[in-house]
């Protein structure tokens, strides 16, 4: 590459790309520079001084502009009169950096001793002991004794809460200002700032409500002490007693890659999740998650889980044994004969929808999916969805990201942070055509305004338009973001397939960044719908603009069967009427209390499994809890009622499922858990090994995912255009009002901490 | 509310800078609410934000960087002692410990009248004639312990 520059540094060399800073050069060659104000997601500010290095350059005759060299022939090196930061010094050709040296070694250890005047060392009882950079910096290049009196420490506020998700204690706190620069640089929420200075400065909120932000829980991961702790986890355990398991979040259609940290406790009876960190993936989350991601793990082991399996008697629910609420299932579905509608929530792990549909297709029954809406319109986001290999970070100058009819914040928070800096910081165009504002309107170049419910009328009757406007035929990649609110499912289609025939219009489809991303609701909604539509004869053959079946589409709810089955399903409006109903669930929901067997489903955290995110990357999720009571995986129940109707699978577990799932789903063949439980080191490096550099974020070793092509990028020359009509808005669609991130659900109920963030379903804007 | 009571002076400020750069009015719009309540209230910090459109942490912020904006009430004269480094090595720190002695408060504090706050500041470029103090942001050169007793004996007449 031309644009290589070469340096030594302590004697190796190594060549790294123009403007790349010292001390991510360095890391390249495993030399870390201890660091604290500086983050490699961070812009650099040179403030804590840690990272000195002695930094010398060429020395160049003024005459010739040549390098001077010596009588042996060597390039004369004029080192800086003093050291300089290895984090604000990007490199330059022929740079000499040296960080062994005498000067630099004592430079780390003066810094290091005046961090410690005026912090309190109070390790025994922080939460960052164990996994803290000072803590670790200190023992690597610290003084082992100070010159300062300990009495005359400075002392501050230990418990100041800043909202109420996170808490301050100022005498912790070393001013590296990562906090500030992250609400400002990344989340953009200028809730966190300095006041006053010198001795006096600390970290303030002034804002009102004070500390809120969906991001605020990374500010906690990337402090490199414990002066910020959230709400939910602080003084609940140690760091080092935690176990930590490789976990998806179940939230949105993001996907981020998490780790449950969890710890015996006597008292709940067995391991519980004690906090949920991120886990890096610079593909789908690089180390960020929200807050929604972070907190909403109290359901797990909520007291009210359900833990036996029940049967109606004389009206009323009883437990009962899976013998006996297995065998009453297998008889009453014997009974049924066709008459059979299984509806599966879209939270449900991809073996156990694929099980689920296995078995209604056996029966010749009819299988839907909950919410029903995405269903109308997944083949037309998997058709044109982004390549195989695309990644949000991929986008800047001359690419434009058109947002339709959705709230990316609200609906897929770790995209709104990716997507804004493709935006803000590296320059591609954002256009946005909605009903209303969203935070998202802050970066647009061009902002389109229809009637709540148009969409799908506007992108059809404005596409030309569009396309001269914002000169999309130009682009160099055109992503498509897109929500269904206020839509029903035949208009929620139309708007896909309107986008779909923009990206065909303007010869994006089937490229590597460009396409659809489809703002779902949920972890699984795609997988769920590539599952049970797979299952489905009439879309077995899934060209880019095949049909896919019609089942999915027409809404069973409005039908009544001998047999309904329903499996995590949240909306009672999706389940049909039946003369006899079983509801999977982990909750005694509304659905569940008037079902005729209960059968109590383990959740994410139990057991293990792959979900398909909204960009469709498949990825793995582990068992990072024991089962609960006599709860059972969902892959398990499907199989154990198969049996009783003389279905034998005999299936292991999720890997030999899936390996049969990817036989026979064509989306997915060449996917396996082998493949999708490679990993590979991430650029730059944090994590584990390497705390005070990144934070408390953890390695990804549980696996990176992988994406299966969309159609367009298999078939380019089966690509066809949509018929472009769009149907008139119905109340049923304009009922469907946005979906904030904290709407009221079973799960986020049970997240105390979250309480006060909670919005009613009746007051969603 | 600082918008209806002083509407054209906001408006004035506000006209110096591109609608999109309104944020950097941030410190002259201070000093006309400071002038308007005395200090920068936290009411008056969220009416400047609100104005300039960015959060109001960010304006709490400035006002906590520069010692010329008050947090709290002050009196009616603010002296400003400045107790930097040069100005120490000609005696500012003992002048401190006087002021205090004779308005009997703390620097910091107001005195209980109303009348006088007295704070210590960074340098305020005039190091060559120390110890020095502005008082209502009037330079007071080379002071002493007599000059600084009739200053106050002068102030507290007017
Ligand atoms: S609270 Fe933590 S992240 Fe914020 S400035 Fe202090 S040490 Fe840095
Ligand atoms: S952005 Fe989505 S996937 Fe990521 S943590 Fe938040 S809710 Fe979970
Ligand atoms: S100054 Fe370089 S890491 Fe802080
Ligand atoms: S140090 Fe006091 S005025 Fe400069």
């Amino acid at each position: 590459m031309a644009d290589l520059v070469n340096l030594t540094i302590d004697g190796v060399p190594v060549s790294v790309p123009k403007g790349t800073l010292v001390v991510d050069a360095a890391k390249k060659i495993e030399n870390d520079i201890p660091v604290f104000c500086y983050h490699p997601k961070l812009k650099p500010v040179g403030m804590c001084r840690m990272c000195l290095v002695d930094i010398g350059m060429p020395k160049i005759d003024p005459a010739t502009k040549q390098p001077v060299r010596d009588e042996q022939g060597n390039v004369v090196i004029a080192f800086m009169p003093k050291l300089t930061t290895a984090c604000t010094t990007p490199v330059s050709e022929g740079m000499v950096v040296r960080t062994a040296t005498e000067q630099v070694r004592a430079a780390r250890e003066d810094i290091l001793e005046f961090l410690l005047t005026s912090h309190p060392l109070d390790c025994p009882i922080c939460d960052k002991g164990g996994e803290c950079p000072l803590q670790n910096l200190t023992l690597g290049f610290g003084p082992s004794v100070s010159r300062f009196d300990y009495d005359a420490k400075f002392h501050n506020e230990k418990h100041v809460p800043l909202g109420d998700l996170i808490y301050l204690d100022r005498e912790r706190c070393i001013q590296c200002s990562r906090c500030i620069r992250f609400q400002d640089e990344i989340a953009d929420d200028h809730v966190l700032q300095f006041h006053d200075r010198g001795r006096g400065m600390e970290i303030i909120t002034f804002s009102d409500p004070p500390f809120d932000s969906y991001f605020g829980g990374n500010t906690t991961d990337i402090c490199p002490v414990g002066a910020l702790t959230t709400a939910d986890f602080r003084f609940k355990a140690r760091p080092w007693e935690l176990a930590s398991t490789q976990s998806l979040c179940t939230h949105c259609p993001v996907g981020c890659n998490i780790t449950l940290n969890t710890r015996l406790e006597t008292k709940s009876g067995g391991y519980e999740i004690k906090r949920v960190m991120p886990r890096q993936n610079e593909q789908v989350n690089e180390i960020w998650i929200c807050d929604k991601g972070r907190y909403v793990h109290h359901f797990t082991r909520a007291e009210d889980r359900l833990r036996q399996p029940m049967v109606r008697r004389d009206g009323r629910l009883v437990e009962a044994t899976w013998e006996q609420a297995l065998q009453l299932v297998g008889e009453r579905l014997k009974a049924a004969g066709t008459s059979v509608a299984a509806v599966v929530g879209d939270r449900i792990a991809n073996e156990d929808a694929y099980l689920v549909a296995k078995l209604v297709r056996a029966l010749n029954g009819a299988i839907g999916m909950s919410p029903s809406v995405p269903a109308h319109y997944a083949d037309v986001a998997r058709a044109f969805g982004v390549g195989a290999h695309a990644n949000l970070a991929h986008l800047g100058k001359g690419d434009v990201i058109l947002v339709v009819n959705g709230d990316v914040e609200e609906q897929a928070p770790v995209w709104f942070l990716r997507l804004r800096q493709a935006v803000v910081d590296r320059g591609a165009a954002l256009v946005i055509a909605h009903s209303r504002s969203t935070k998202m309107h802050r970066y647009a170049r061009a902002i389109h305004r229809y009637e709540p419910g148009y969409a799908a009328r506007w992108v059809a009757d404005r596409s030309e338009e569009l396309i001269a406007k914002e000169s999309l035929k130009d682009a160099r990649n055109l992503l498509i973001v897109f929500g269904d609110e206020q839509l029903d499912g035949p208009s929620a289609r139309a708007l896909a397939q309107g986008l779909a025939n923009l990206l065909i219009a303007t010869g994006h489809a089937g490229k590597a960044d460009s396409g659809l991303l489809p703002l779902y609701p949920h972890a699984n909604t795609q997988g769920v719908f590539d599952v049970i539509a797979g299952a489905d004869r009439a879309a077995a053959s899934n060209g880019a603009n095949g049909k896919v079946g019609a089942d999915l589409r027409s809404p069973i709810c409005d039908s009544r069967f001998e047999v309904a089955w329903l499996i995590g399903v949240g909306d009672a409006s999706d389940a049909p009427s039946a003369g006899f109903t079983v509801v999977q669930e982990l909750f005694m929901t509304a659905l569940a209390k008037q079902a005729d067997v209960v059968l109590p489903a383990l959740s994410f955290a139990e057991r293990e499994g792959t979900f398909t995110s909204g960009d469709r990357r498949v990825q793995r999720f582990y068992r990072a809890l024991p089962p609960l009571g006599e709860a059972r995986p969902d892959w398990w129940i499907a199989q154990e009622i198969a049996k009783r109707l003389g279905h034998s699978w005999g299936f292991q577990g999720p890997a030999h499922i899936f390996a049969d799932l990817a036989h026979s789903i064509p989306h997915y063949s060449g996917l396996s858990y082998e493949v999708i439980s490679k990993s590979e080191p991430q650029w730059p490096p944090m994590g584990r090994g390497d705390l005070y550099y990144g934070g408390t974020v953890y390695d990804n070793t549980g696996g990176l995912g992988a994406r299966y092509a969309s159609d367009a990028e298999r078939d380019p020359a089966g690509v066809r255009p949509y018929d472009g009509a769009a149907p008139e808005p119905t109340i049923a669609g304009l009922e469907r009002r946005p979906r904030p991130l904290y709407r009221d659900g079973e799960l986020i109920r049970r997240s105390a901490v979250l309480a006060s963030h909670i919005v009613p379903a009746q007051e969603v804007a | 509310m600082l918008r209806e009571k002083r509407a054209a002076d906001i408006a004035q400020v506000l006209a110096k800078y591109p609608p999109e750069r309104k944020r950097s009015a941030v410190m002259p719009l201070l000093y006309i609410a400071q002038e308007e309540y005395g200090y920068c209230s936290d009411e008056a910090i969220r009416e400047v934000a609100e104005i300039i459109g960015c959060d109001p942490t960010e304006v709490k912020s400035i006002v906590g960087f520069y010692t010329m904006f008050y947090e709290q009430p002050v009196g009616r004269y603010v002296i400003d002692v400045c107790d930097d480094l040069p100005c120490a090595l000609r005696g500012a720190d003992k002048f401190v410990t006087y002021c205090e002695k004779r308005l009997g408060i703390r620097a910091g504090q107001t005195t209980p009248d109303g009348k006088f706050t007295l704070n210590t500041v960074m340098c305020i470029a005039a190091c060559d004639r120390a110890p020095v103090a502005q008082v209502n942001r009037e330079y007071r050169y080379e002071l002493t312990e007599e000059s600084f007793d009739r200053m106050l004996d002068e102030l507290s007449q007017s």
